[in-house]
C-alpha cells in the first residue's frame, strides 16, 4: 500500500473526529446554558442532588458567573444595586396566597416575626418572601 | 363578650396585624372560611390558615402558633367550651370566635378582655345573666356583684370561677338547664358575608359562599326549618340587590358571568347532575315517603312516574340529554302529581348559580361536593389534603374538583341509601328504651365511608326518617337515634353519633352531649371527646355494651 492510498481513510477518520468534537463541544455548550438557567432558577446555592451532577470545571464556571452577574447588579440602580432575580413574571399583587408543601420549620419575616411552615398549612405572605421557597418546592402559589 | 360592631371591634382591630385562622372541617367554615379570606386579600391582611378537625388539633394548632400570633381566629369551634382554660394562652391573646356550636360557654361570654364573639346577641341564644351564675368572693358584704365590666377587685376579668360556697344549688341548675341542649345558631358563613356587606366589599362570590354555608345548616340538619326560611329571605335580599343589573336588556352581562337565582326548586338531591330517576331513589324525601325499600314503594314509584307522563327512558337518561320538552315543565308537574302521592313539601327555597353556558348548580349541590370531599376515604389524603381539595372546589376556577366532589357524592348516597334499606329490612333498628339504637357491623359494605361524622350523621337522620315512615309502633316514632360504626380497626373504636326524634317541629336541640359525657364517666369507659359536636363520640369497641347500659339507665 503506498502512502496516496491511505489519504481517503485519514481524511474520513479525521472528519469523524471532527464532527465528534463538534458534538461533544456543541453538547458541553448545552450543558452551559442550562448551568446559567440553573443560577436563574435557584438562586446562587445549588441542592445537593444538582451539584451531584456537574464537575468541577463546570463548578467553577458556575461561581464566575455568579460573581460577574453579582457584580452586574450591584451597578445597576445607581450604584445602590438590583436584584434583578426577583420578580421573574411581572407581579400582579404584594401578598401571595401560599400553601406548604412539606415541613420546612419556621421562616422569619421582615419585621421580625416567625411563620411555621407546616405541610398543607396556608399563608398570606409578601411575595418577596416567598419566591425563593415556591422555586425550591416547598411552597406553592394559589390562585383562586 | 358579644362584639357588636364587627367591622370596628374586629376587622379595624386586625387590619395591620398578621392572624392566625383556626377553621373547622365542616362545609359553612370552609365557606366563611372563603370570604374572610377574600376579605384578606382584599386589604392585604397577612394570615395563616390552620385546619382543625377536633379540639386535640385546635390545642395542638394552638401550641405551634401561640409565640408568633396574637390575634386568633376560630371558626365554627370555640364558643362551647371555656377557651382560655383549654388552651391557657398568654395574656394579650385575642380570640375572634365565630362558631354556630351553642350554647355558648359561659365563661366566653363573660370574659371582657381575650374573647371576642362574633355572634349576634340576639340569635335565640338564652344566655344566663351575670348575677345568676357568678358570685365573686369578695363580695361578701352583699354590694352589686353584677358589675362585671369595671370591677377593680377582678383580678384582670379574666377568669371567672364559680364560688362553691354559694347559698343554695340555684345557680347550677340555671347552667344545667342553660348547657342541656346543643344547638345551632346562624351560619358563622352568613355572619362574614354581613361583615363583607358592611364594608361594601361583598362580591357575587361571596353572596354564593354565605349561601352555600346556609344551605349546608340545612342539609345537614342543624337548623329548624323556620330559620332556615328566614336566613333565606335575608340572602334574598342580597341576592336581588346583585342582580338587578341582569334584567337591564341593553348592558345585559355576558354569559359568563356569575349569576344568583332565587329558586323554589325540588328537593331531589343532585338532580341536574344525575339522572331523574336515581335522584328520586337516593333522595331522602322521596326515598322516605315512597318507602323504596320495600316492592311496593317500586310499584307506587314506577305508578308516581306513569301519572306524570314521563317515560322511563327519559327518566333514566342523564338529566341534561332529557328532552327539553320534559324539562321545561317539570318542577310544576312534579309538584302537581306529589300532592297526589302525599309529598306535600317536594319543593323548597333554594339558590342556583350559573356561570358560562354548561355550569349551573344548586347550593344544595355544591354542599354534598364539598362535604363529600371534606370526608372522602382515599387511602393517600389526609385530613389536610381533604380540607384543601375541599376549600379548592369553592372556587369557581375549579370545576374538576367540584365535579369529583360531586361524583363522591353520587356515591355517598347512594351508600347511604343501600345501608338504610338493609338496616330497615334486617331490622337492625332495636328500641333500647329511651332511644333507638343501631350498630353497623365490621363488613357491611362502605363501612369506612360511615367512619367519619358528617356521613354518620346523615346516615343517621335519614335512618331514622325512614324508620319513622317505616314503622308502626307509635312510640317509637318519638324516640331519638344512637348510631355506632366502626371507626378505627387498629385502636379498635367506634364512631357514635346521636340525634334528637324526628318531627315536623323539632327545634333540633340534641341532649346527647351530655349524656355520652355522664355515661362515660359513671361507667370509666374510655372514650373521647373530640369533635366540636358534643354529640360524636369515639368509644373503645369493648366498652360499647356497659355504655349503652348506662346511656339507658340515665335516660329512663
Amino acid at each position: 500500500l503506498s502512502n496516496s492510498d491511505l489519504i481517503p481513510s485519514i481524511k474520513l477518520r479525521h472528519c469523524c473526529l471532527l464532527r465528534n468534537q463538534r458534538c461533544l463541544v456543541a453538547y458541553l455548550y448545552d450543558r452551559l446554558l442550562r448551568i446559567r438557567a440553573l443560577r436563574w432558577e435557584y438562586g446562587s446555592v445549588l441542592p445537593p442532588n444538582i451539584r451531584f451532577h456537574m464537575c468541577s470545571e463546570e463548578l467553577q464556571w458556575f461561581s464566575q458567573y455568579k460573581k460577574s452577574l453579582a457584580s452586574f447588579m450591584r451597578s445597576l440602580g445607581a450604584g445602590e444595586g438590583l436584584d434583578i432575580t426577583q420578580d421573574m413574571k411581572p407581579p400582579k399583587s404584594l401578598y401571595i396566597q401560599v400553601r406548604c408543601l412539606k415541613d420546612h420549620g419556621e421562616l422569619e419575616i421582615d419585621d421580625g416575626t416567625v411563620i411555621l411552615l407546616k405541610k398543607n398549612s396556608q399563608h398570606f405572605l409578601p411575595r418577596w418572601k416567598c419566591e425563593q421557597l415556591i422555586r425550591q418546592g416547598v411552597l406553592e402559589h394559589v390562585v383562586s | 363578650m358579644f362584639i357588636t360592631d364587627i367591622r370596628k371591634e374586629f376587622y379595624e382591630v386586625v387590619a395591620n396585624q398578621r392572624v392566625a385562622l383556626l377553621v373547622a372541617s365542616d362545609v359553612d367554615a370552609l365557606c366563611a372560611c372563603k370570604i374572610l379570606q377574600s376579605l384578606f386579600h382584599c386589604d392585604q391582611i397577612q394570615y395563616t390558615l390552620v385546619p382543625v378537625t377536633g379540639w386535640q388539633d385546635l390545642s395542638t394548632a394552638f401550641l405551634e402558633h401561640r409565640e408568633q400570633f396574637r390575634y386568633f381566629v376560630l371558626i365554627n369551634c370555640g364558643a362551647n367550651v371555656d377557651l382560655l382554660e383549654m388552651l391557657q394562652p398568654e395574656d394579650d391573646s385575642i380570640f375572634f370566635i365565630c362558631d354556630t356550636h351553642r350554647p355558648v360557654d359561659v365563661v366566653n361570654v363573660y370574659n371582657d378582655t381575650q374573647i371576642k364573639l362574633l355572634i349576634k346577641q340576639d340569635d335565640d341564644l338564652g344566655v344566663p345573666s351575670y348575677d345568676d351564675i357568678f358570685r365573686d368572693e369578695e363580695d361578701e358584704e352583699g354590694d352589686d356583684s353584677g358589675n362585671e365590666s369595671d370591677d377593680g377587685s377582678e383580678p384582670s376579668g379574666k377568669r371567672r370561677r364559680f364560688d362553691e360556697v354559694n347559698i343554695g344549688h340555684y345557680w347550677r341548675e340555671i347552667l344545667f338547664d342553660y348547657e342541656q341542649y346543643e344547638y345551632h345558631g346562624t351560619s358563622a358563613a352568613m355572619m362574614f358575608f354581613e361583615l363583607a356587606w358592611v364594608l361594601t366589599k361583598d362580591t357575587k362570590d361571596m353572596l354564593w359562599w354565605a349561601i352555600i354555608g346556609l344551605t349546608d345548616q340545612w342539609v345537614h340538619d342543624k337548623i329548624t326549618h323556620m330559620k332556615y326560611v328566614t336566613d333565606v329571605a335575608t340572602m334574598q335580599r342580597h341576592v336581588s340587590r346583585h342582580s338587578h343589573r341582569n334584567e337591564d336588556e341593553e348592558n345585559s352581562l355576558s354569559v359568563d358571568c356569575m349569576r344568583i337565582s332565587f329558586e323554589y326548586d325540588l328537593r331531589l338531591t343532585l338532580y341536574q347532575h344525575w339522572s331523574l330517576y336515581e335522584s328520586i331513589c337516593n333522595s331522602c324525601y322521596t326515598s322516605c315517603n315512597f318507602k323504596l325499600w320495600t316492592l311496593n314503594g317500586q310499584k307506587k314509584l314506577q305508578e308516581f312516574l306513569a301519572d306524570m307522563g314521563l317515560p322511563l327512558k327519559q327518566v333514566r337518561q342523564k338529566f341534561n340529554c332529557m328532552d327539553m320538552s320534559i324539562k321545561e315543565n317539570l318542577r310544576d308537574v312534579i309538584e302537581e302529581s306529589s300532592n297526589k302521592y302525599g309529598l306535600k313539601d317536594i319543593r323548597i327555597q333554594t339558590f342556583g348559580v350559573h356561570f358560562g353556558f354548561k355550569n349551573r348548580f344548586f347550593a344544595s349541590d355544591m354542599v354534598h361536593a364539598t362535604a363529600a370531599l371534606l370526608e372522602s376515604t382515599d387511602k393517600d389524603g389526609s385530613d389536610s389534603d381533604n380540607f384543601i381539595k375541599a376549600l379548592e372546589s369553592l372556587s369557581r376556577s375549579n370545576l374538576d374538583r367540584l365535579h369529583s366532589g360531586i361524583d363522591l357524592a353520587k356515591k355517598k348516597l347512594l351508600a347511604i341509601q343501600q345501608t338504610v334499606a338493609s338496616c330497615i329490612c334486617t331490622n337492625l333498628i332495636l328500641s333500647q328504651g329511651p332511644f333507638l339504637y343501631c350498630y353497623l357491623m365490621e363488613g357491611t359494605p362502605d363501612v369506612n365511608l360511615f367512619s367519619k361524622p358528617m356521613a354518620l350523621t346523615l346516615l343517621c337522620k335519614y335512618l331514622l326518617k325512614a324508620f319513622v315512615h317505616s314503622t308502626r309502633n307509635k312510640r317509637c316514632k318519638l324516640l331519638p337515634l344512637i348510631m355506632a360504626a366502626p371507626k378505627s380497626v387498629e385502636k379498635g373504636t367506634v364512631i357514635i353519633v346521636g340525634i334528637p326524634p324526628e318531627s315536623e317541629i323539632s327545634d333540633k336541640k340534641n341532649f346527647f352531649g351530655r349524656a355520652f359525657e355522664k355515661a362515660a364517666e359513671s361507667t370509666s369507659s374510655r372514650t373521647l371527646h373530640d369533635h366540636f359536636d358534643t354529640s360524636i363520640i369515639e368509644l373503645k369497641m369493648e366498652d360499647r355494651s356497659k355504655f349503652l347500659d348506662a346511656l339507658i339507665t340515665l335516660l329512663s
